[in-house]
């Protein structure tokens, strides 16, 4: 029976795991794996094509890849080929996700169901969706949801159509078809339309047919070069690290400048009319010539940018986020049935799922070159990493599923909200310049982060304590023992590590703008996380409140935590804001309000606990009123 | 007396005190949306007792206005918390080995509310604009101003006589100092819009000399502004009066600076120039930049570094130094420190934030106790806890 559990957890883990590796590959005649790391310079960093292809479709669909109507799932970058090279076919794939299509009131476009439209459906709805978008309200934060929607629907439509002029002029087939010539004609018509325009403007007689021929395509040209989202010709070689690469236009446009014609246009041209003819061959032979001078141009770059692609691929924070609901599972069934390996499965597999997070943690540090935490999404993702890692510690001590599951909890938790953050695009950007230190960011950020990581831990073993004690037979005494000393070791540790943190954050003030404490927001916040925790603990050292209060007082650390990460970011700046109900903040507020009913609910007197070792106090409890009452009388 | 003792040193009182601390902040922090950091610092930090009220443009602002929470200001809890500290280490604290953790954070703790307030009574912080190949000896406030009469009459050095602008209150008689003058202040607008009267608007004005009457300026009062990135035009119109005899009613405002005309007040035998100005503070050292960098990352326009590469000039020639001042790596130099904090001019300017603080070190020194204190103490109890669960 033994074995059979193990075998049985250690089985799904091993499908989770496989499921999330094979999702990655790609079953085509075409080098798309090439193709997809073929570098742009976006946000002042270099990465794969694939890196852009993935956050645009989040952007547009909330997820990584498109499902066809014919059923069929296309990885993010045979979409973006499509996109780029075959726009009248992409042009078919349902990827706009509006979540309320009724509610835009377009007679004709929502159907049942459907959450998902593609060009085409929204194409006869332009000039309406363009016409609502000219009524929303102009301040951003102050919109509405639906009024959000439509924005959204209008800025995905706009970026849909930037990154499809990505790579060269999009047109009909006669114009994708036969780009290399069209280069050709025009490189041709630089030298005599440019002899022509100066006649003109000499009023001398020039060749009007000619001069028409080049001015069209100066005008498509300079259209593009304002259209064209990516800056994908790098500058010829020598390369200067720092130089801005240029958008297909602009490149074009240069060329009349006597600059020589990037050999990344001329070939991403052939590209393109190699993938729609289906000439497999051509293409892979262009790709790779393609990455080679890119090799021999940026030799520092290309380990990195053939790195991100693989790591996109992967999804490591998927792939555990799955394994810690298993692990959830797991310790919750083992309350019931099969304690010990059950327990002991789970803990294993909460250090593979610690391991895979880890990786992803070490991944993104190598592809950005900095510490771990530097944005939102990105602190979000290292909490759940310390709560699991403080997890993994309290488990080894205990042994009782207890610490397993709720690291595992905060750590699912914490990946989702890592999740839904990514959805604003790219998360590995790079940092203002005052941020730009690596040893402050590497200390006070991760420092103070996992401060944030222990007190939600601490918070959520309390809510598990309330929870047990009230609504189950199965808090005693020991395990109510057992919890308060988590709860007490975990917070001792994250009011060390708030309070290391936020001094250190005082000193990088004082380095950077000569004030050791300026009562900014978000210094405000992290120093009330060192006040909850200096008040738990001098509660529990004068005996102020016995278990259940501190289980309390731990609850309220996860209302100040979670104010000091998210809230003190949506404290809308300015006179003139009348606060932002975007979701994110009604999501606080709903944590928030949960916090207090479970505050609530430990508070309530002892008889309403069902559990053992709330019967013993409402007992004691009794005792103690019985002796009073007799003191009294006597 | 010993009721009292108990009552200062129970670690009741310093659990409500934090609690009050922490209520505290969460409300100073929320205020700054309405006064900026720099006021509600003043309100809610540097304050025995502050009142929060509902702002009315919050969310149902107009029905909950009413509601309004007192509470204990920074001062007042610091304060307790300080006496609470103490006296808790004299009655209930016996110096011991499992003890000396504590009492590391504890002084660690204390040092640090020293140097804060430290700071608040005594850090001044000016700012420096250079430009490019020139050079600058003085920086400015940029919060408080002062009314100023300066006497030029002297060729080697001019005397400047100083009024804060706090004390401009209206109808009170302030003596100027060390002049024969004094004067009376008809008017103050904490902020204001100033302009030329237009042709069809009627120039009302309360000035009778200087500029104001010259050039027809008129000054529309505005609410003052808490931005951060604001200034307040702040503007007065001042009577002067010597003996007993009025010379007249001045308008000055600190926008008119050495772009307008000197206003002069002619007192007899001296005259002095008149003005309303941020406070100028002066240094026996120049310095000169030389050059200023403002790199972008690569296809973005994302600050990566601003620099600044100056030389100071002392009138000490042994003190004479270079420097590069960046993002986290300020100037320290005789007793002051210049941080890269603006530019302007298209790159051409780069303005310094220069801090005088002579506790800055402090609290360096408080985070290394705490620091050590903490680990101490944590790492007791870690270890304590092993044993009993090998034991």
């Amino acid at each position: 029976m033994k074995k059979i559990i193990y075998l049985i957890v250690y089985g799904i883990a091993t499908l989770v795991i496989m499921g999330g590796l094979r999702s990655s590959k790609v079953d085509s005649d075409f080098d798309l794996a090439a193709f997809a790391e073929l570098p742009v310079q976006v946000g002042g960093r270099i990465k794969p094509l694939d890196s852009v292809a993935r956050n645009t479709l989040l952007i547009l669909s909330a997820r990584q890849k498109v499902v066809t109507d014919e059923g069929l799932t296309l990885s993010p970058i045979q979409w973006f080929i499509d996109l780029t090279m075959r726009p009248e076919v992409a042009d078919t794939y349902p990827i706009f996700k509006i979540e309320f299509p009724d509610d835009l009131g377009l007679v004709g476009l929502a159907e049942q169901g459907q959450r998902y439209y593609s060009f085409n459906e929204l194409l006869p709805f332009s000039e309406e969706l363009r016409r609502l978008h000219g009524e929303i309200n102009p301040a951003p934060e102050l919109r509405s949801p639906y009024e959000k929607q439509i924005a959204d629907i209008n800025n995905g439509l706009l970026r849909y159509h930037q990154v499809m002029h990505s790579l060269h002029p999009v047109g009909g087939p006669e114009r994708l078809d036969r780009l290399v010539d069209e280069y050709q004609s025009y490189l041709a018509t630089i030298q005599p339309g440019m002899a022509e325009l100066r006649k003109q403007q000499a009023g001398e007689e020039f060749d009007a047919a000619l001069l028409k021929r080049f001015i069209t395509f100066a005008d498509d040209y300079l259209k593009l070069s304002t259209t064209a989202h990516l800056r994908v010709v790098p500058p010829p070689p020598p390369v200067d690290p720092l130089e801005d690469w240029k958008n297909i236009g602009l490149e074009l446009l240069d060329v009349m400048k006597d600059d020589p014609l990037s050999p990344y246009v001329t070939t991403y041209a052939s590209l393109t009319m190699a993938y729609r003819s289906g000439d497999a061959e051509q293409f892979n032979r262009e790709v790779s010539e393609l990455r080679e001078r890119f090799i021999a141009d940026f030799p520092d770059d290309i380990s990195r940018v053939h790195y991100e692609r693989i790591f996109n691929g992967l999804q490591p924070f998927y792939i555990s986020m799955q394994l810690y609901v298993l692990i959830f599972l797991a310790v919750c069934i083992s309350w019931l049935r099969w304690p010990r390996e059950l327990a002991k499965a789970a803990f294993w597999v909460l250090v593979l799922a610690f391991l895979i997070h880890t990786f992803g943690l070490l991944s993104r540090m190598y592809i950005q070159g900095r510490p771990p935490v530097t944005n939102l999404y990105s602190s979000a993702v290292f909490v759940g990493w310390g709560a699991v890692l403080l997890g993994i510690f309290i488990e080894k001590f205990f042994k009782n599923g207890i610490g397993a599951a709720m690291a595992s909890l905060v750590g699912f938790c914490t990946l989702i909200i890592a999740h839904h953050l990514a959805m604003t695009g790219d998360t590995l950007e790079m940092m203002r310049a005052v941020l730009d230190s690596n040893f402050w960011l590497a200390t006070h950020v991760v420092i103070i982060t996992f401060g944030y990581s222990a007190i939600f831990l601490a918070g959520a073993l309390a809510i598990l304590f309330v929870l047990l004690g009230v609504f189950s037979s199965r808090l005693n005494k020991d395990t109510a023992r057992s919890l308060s000393a988590m709860v007490y070791g975990i917070i001792c540790f994250g009011t060390l590590f708030s309070l290391v943190g936020t001094i250190l954050g005082g000193i990088w003030a004082d380095q950077s703008w000569g004030r050791f404490w300026g009562w900014d927001p978000k210094e405000n916040g992290a120093l009330m996380i060192v006040i909850m925790g200096a008040i738990y603990l001098h509660a529990r050292w004068g005996g102020i409140c016995k278990e259940r209060g501190l289980m309390a007082l731990a609850i309220w650390g996860n209302i100040i935590t979670a104010w000091s990460w998210f809230g003190t970011n949506m404290l809308p700046v300015g006179l003139h804001s009348d606060g932002r109900m975007d979701s994110a903040y009604a999501w606080l507020i709903g944590f928030v309000l949960a916090q207090l009913v479970l505050t609530a609910t430990a508070l309530l007197p002892w008889r309403f606990w069902r559990s053992e070792f709330g019967q013993a106090n409402n007992r004691k409890e009794k005792k103690r009123s019985l002796i009073a009452a007799e003191n009294a009388e006597a | 007396m010993k009721f009292l003792f108990q009552f200062f040193s129970s670690l009741k009182l310093t659990v409500v005190l934090l609690s009050f601390s922490l209520v505290l902040i969460f409300f100073g922090t929320l205020d700054q949306v309405q006064y900026g950091i720099w006021h509600t610092q003043e309100l809610y930090f540097e304050s025995f007792l502050v009142v929060w009220t509902f702002p009315e443009h919050a969310p149902l602002g107009q029905h909950l206005n009413w509601i309004r929470i007192p509470m204990p200001g920074g001062y007042l809890l610091g304060g307790m918390l300080l006496i609470n500290l103490l006296a808790a280490h004299f009655t209930r604290f016996k110096m011991s080995w499992m003890k000396c953790g504590i009492f590391l954070i504890h002084s660690g703790l204390i040092l640090l509310l020293i140097s804060e307030l430290m700071t608040d009574i005594l850090a001044v912080e000016s700012q420096m604009p250079v430009d490019e190949g020139g050079t600058s000896n003085y920086s400015q406030g940029f919060r408080e101003n002062e009314l100023v009469f300066i006497d030029r009459s002297h060729p080697e050095h001019d005397s400047v006589h100083t009024i804060p602008a706090s004390l401009l209150k209206p109808g009170k008689r302030i003596d100027v100092p060390n002049t024969p003058l004094s004067i009376r202040t008809v008017r103050y607008h904490g902020n204001a819009e100033i302009g030329r009267a237009t042709s069809g608007s009627p120039a009302e004005s309360i000035a009778t000399r200087g500029a104001a009457v010259r050039m027809g300026i008129i000054v529309n009062p505005k609410p003052e502004t808490y931005s951060e990135d604001e200034i307040n035009t702040v503007t007065a119109f001042v009577e002067v009066i010597k003996g007993e005899d009025s010379l007249g009613t001045w308008l000055v405002s600190n926008v008119m600076d050495e772009r307008f005309p000197p206003q002069m007040v002619d007192a007899g035998d001296r005259s002095f120039e008149i003005a309303l100005r941020f406070p100028r503070h002066y240094y026996p050292f120049e310095i000169e930049l030389i050059d200023f960098k403002h790199e972008k990352y690569p296809g973005t326009e994302v600050p990566f570094n601003f620099s600044s590469e100056v030389k100071v000039t002392h009138q000490d020639s042994t003190k004479n130094q270079k420097a590069l001042i960046y993002m986290n790596h300020p100037l320290r130099y005789e007793g002051l420190t210049f941080f890269q904090a603006s530019f302007a001019n298209q790159d051409k300017t780069s303005i310094f934030q220069v801090v005088r603080n002579p506790g800055w070190l402090l609290p360096y020194l408080s985070v290394l106790l705490m620091g050590l204190g903490m680990c101490v103490q944590f790492g007791m109890h870690f270890f304590k806890f092993l044993r009993k669960q090998r034991g």
